[in-house]
């Protein structure tokens, strides 16, 4: 307990920001876990009168149908967390797995593969994942569904790249002579070894994901608009920017925070885990 | 000066004063050319305007066309002729006999004849024609139409309508060339939209833009005063209002009104427009899907419309402006509508809501002891989703759980169309003619052009149709009576009357007698508004 206690001094006094992101992150964790005690009211509770300024009832105010915005910004954390976490995480594995296989493998199923990923690459992020959600309609399972197909190639490319310098390394030819079996290299071997940058790729691309999902509830495409989501917010805020600025506001404020977090916390994660910045942490 | 100098220098003067036109009177002046700029809420997609409903249709055709008949521009109230120079009814009522003007000419140069009157009113009367706004409304009275010659056209009714002249004067009662008719097969391409009005169809940028020139050879000669009319397509209330404030857009007179918080940021952007507040004649109506469960079944139709809070949804949805509950309003239809206060003590429009709401959810527990799950379907313009989010909310109160689906206005029409949805939570109506007939004619009978719902009470039909026959006024307003009694009172119906919409609009103020029609419809063909400078 001392010790843990020690480390994370350490890590306040070395790495400040990445403390202050990872206090934010928790926080957003928190609140996104407790939303249902936390919040006065329902999120989706249309039982106040519209447009009521921030006052000691309502922290931050009422919206255009008289929902409270405090109840629904802490259930949008939770909404956003859920987006975010859950497509980074079958997105990241799933472009960390065909990065590093194809890796390894190399040959036609490598070349083949890249050209998949620069094929979806090529196509600019924001008008596929609205493509997609055009054909798929509108839900937050679906925003998650063109989250993956977004993130995917990203992080096949990034381990591959990882995964390349692992292949050629001579304990990798080892197994190999040792007559280890594909599977048995790619699991024992080559995945722990691409771990760090899986790490890295799933905190850092969470911001993003949180981004992407604001974005295309703020254009109408993203969660359903009676779901808390803080995109779907803004845009009910801004046909209200001048009566009722509150609902901009907050919901805005939440999302650089979230976003900031866990940036910093991101950035944080890849200093202490990459072993050119590893010296930092002394 | 002496006297007499001084006399004659006053006498003069009031010359003058008689005799020079004063300069209001200069500025009344109609002044030819400019572009109006003006805009739709959303795409038409389609532009056959016998064949299609949306408001956006026929603003984008409204110029290009002539009817036989049309609201005085001047004098929006009045029906005056347009292609017809006259008409002449029978002494029992059932033949009218419409006289047309000579030397009018198709804008590709083809000359205009009652073959060509015939051949539109036979596509839109046609038995397998779906015409949701012109042969909804004349299917029911009009028995056939014959020409009589070049320059002459009866109408045979099937009994004396008091509504066949608005009908016929209704902006969607428009005349097609029978041989754009017979080379295009429709009136939906851009190609199509060859007129006799006092525009010409310019261009049509798909989402962007459509522009009309004007007609030279218009047949009231002089008209009209602007060489053109842009519209802008612009989704969104956001996209709306930032054009008006950026003076992108000169007039707002058509759905969707702006609410009372978008008029007073406009108010506060804008010293050059008049900004007024007005009803469209539009009405604000939730549809439930009779032919598919769960509202097929009668109680689960009947607890919507009882747990629906109509007075939150025009407090929240319209910012106040609006009639809740009524099936016709009292400012708009006179005597014909049921008095509010009868219809606000009606289970279901009543307040407080509690007991009804209590009532409500025993009838749905009654078939779904734990709720139900639906899709509750919306067109994304004007503000529906949030009215759509309201009715969401307060169908939760009683187990009816909705998922919010949102169709781009084109799609949401055609889904809805075919019946492909359980709920719409918002559909405004917009009347064709000022007549207590319409709303039934359009949303409530078996064959109403907007019955989304598919509804068929024969008790309904009957009673629209004694309603619509009876010439006697008292008599009539009985029958409208008894008519929106029986709808509110049975508690089942499938289209939900939520309230009259009302709303705040502006005109620049450089624009020159224009004229809000009596229906949003009505009164867009610009043939006589002017620029100032």
């Amino acid at each position: 307990m001392r010790e843990t206690a020690r480390a994370l001094g350490r890590l306040v006094r070395r790495q400040p920001l990445g403390a202050a992101g990872g206090l934010i992150v928790l926080a957003l964790i928190v609140i996104a876990a407790l939303a249902p005690r936390l919040a006065p009211h329902g999120p989706k509770e249309t039982g106040f009168a519209p447009y009521l300024a921030p006052s000691a009832e309502f922290p931050m105010g009422t919206d255009q149908l008289g929902r409270d915005v405090l109840s629904r910004v802490i259930w949008g954390a939770r909404l956003s967390l859920y987006v975010g976490l859950v497509s980074v995480v079958f997105g990241i594995t799933a472009g960390a797995l065909w990065g590093a296989v194809t890796a390894y493998l190399g040959g036609a199923a490598d070349t083949g593969s890249q050209r998949v990923v620069d094929s979806v690459m090529a196509l600019p992020p924001i008008i596929l994942a609205l493509a997609l959600m055009a054909a798929l309609g509108q839900s937050v399972n679906n925003v998650i569904i063109a989250l993956v197909v977004l993130l995917t190639p990203t992080a096949a490319r990034t381990v591959r790249s990882i995964a390349l310098g692992i292949v050629a390394s001579p304990y990798m030819e080892s197994a190999q002579a040792i007559g280890a079996s594909n599977w048995r290299i790619i699991s024992r071997h080559l995945i722990p070894n691409c771990m760090a940058g899986y790490i890295v790729l799933v905190t850092t691309n969470v911001s993003y994901a949180i981004v992407v999902e604001a974005s295309l509830s703020f254009i109408g495409a993203g969660a359903p608009p009676d779901e808390p989501s803080w995109g779907g917010m803004l845009t009910a805020g801004i046909q209200a920017l001048e009566t009722a600025p509150w609902m901009l506001f907050f919901p805005g404020v939440a999302i650089s925070l979230a976003v900031f977090g866990l940036n910093l916390f991101g950035d944080s994660i890849r200093d202490v885990t990459d072993p050119r910045l590893r010296g930092g942490l002394g | 000066m002496t006297a007499s100098k001084a006399l004659r220098l006053l006498a003069a003067l009031a010359l003058i004063a008689v005799f020079a036109p004063p300069a209001a009177q200069a500025q009344d002046k109609p002044r030819p050319g400019g572009i109006l700029t003006w805009f739709d809420y959303g795409d038409p997609g389609r532009l056959d305007v016998h064949a299609e409903s949306p408001l956006v249709v026929q603003q984008a055709t409204a110029g290009i066309f002539s009817g036989l008949l049309h609201y005085d521009p001047d004098d929006p109230a009045k029906i005056v002729g347009d292609l017809a120079e006259r008409w002449t009814v029978s002494p029992d009522g059932k033949t009218y006999t419409f006289y047309l003007r000579k030397g009018v000419k198709w804008h590709d140069g083809q000359p205009f004849s009652a073959d060509d009157v015939k051949a539109s009113f036979d596509r839109i009367l046609g038995k397998d024609f779906q015409s949701p706004k012109c042969g909804a409304s004349l299917k029911p009275m009009v028995a056939a139409v014959e020409m009589v010659d070049a320059g002459t056209v009866q109408f045979r009714l099937r009994f004396p309508a008091a509504p066949f002249i608005p009908s016929v004067a209704s902006a969607w009662c428009r005349v097609a060339a029978k041989h754009i008719l017979a080379k295009y097969g429709d009136l939906n391409q851009p190609e199509a939209q060859v007129g006799t009005g006092p525009f010409k169809f310019k261009k049509y940028e798909r989402g962007s833009v459509i522009e009309w020139e004007k007609n030279p050879n218009y047949f009231i000669p002089g008209l009209p005063y602007l060489d053109g009319v842009k519209q802008f397509i612009l989704v969104g209330g956001p996209t709306q209002l930032a054009a008006a404030k950026a003076g992108k857009i000169m007039l707002w007179d058509a759905w969707p009104p702006m609410r009372k918080t978008q008029a007073d940021e406009l108010a506060r952007a804008r010293q050059d427009v008049d900004i007024y507040q007005a009803s469209i004649n539009t009405i604000f109506l939730i549809y439930l899907n009779s032919k598919k469960p769960p509202f097929d079944n009668v109680d689960m139709r009947k607890a919507v419309n009882l747990a629906i809070d109509r007075q939150e949804l025009v407090a929240k949805a319209l910012e106040g402006a609006g009639v809740p509950c009524a099936i016709l309003d009292p400012k708009l239809a006179g005597d014909f509508a049921l008095p509010l206060e009868e219809v606000n003590k009606i289970p279901g429009c009543r307040q407080p809501k509690d007991g009804d709401i209590a009532e409500a959810k025993k009838l749905v527990e009654k078939h779904h002891p734990n709720g139900v799950d639906i899709e509750i379907a919306v067109r994304s313009v004007g503000n529906y989703v949030d009215r759509a989010q309201l009715v969401i909310a307060q169908l939760r109160k009683i187990g009816i759980r909705g998922t919010l689906k949102t169709h781009e206005s084109a799609a949401g029409y055609a889904a809805f169309g075919k019946g492909d949805f359980t709920v719409i939570a918002s559909q405004d109506r917009s009347m064709d003619v000022n007549d207590p007939s319409g709303v039934f004619h359009i949303a409530y009978t078996t064959e109403g052009g907007s019955n989304y719902g598919r509804m068929s009470d024969p008790k309904v039909d009957e009673l629209a149709e004694r309603a619509l026959k009876e010439s006697n006024k008292d008599k009539r307003k009985q029958a409208y009576w008894e008519l929106q009694r029986y709808i509110l009172t049975r508690g089942d119906t499938a289209t939900v009357a939520v309230a009259w919409v009302e709303g705040w609009f502006f005109k620049d103020k450089k624009v020159q007698n224009y004229k809000p029609g009596l229906t949003t419809y009505d009164n867009n063909t610009f043939m006589k508004v002017w620029l100032s400078p």
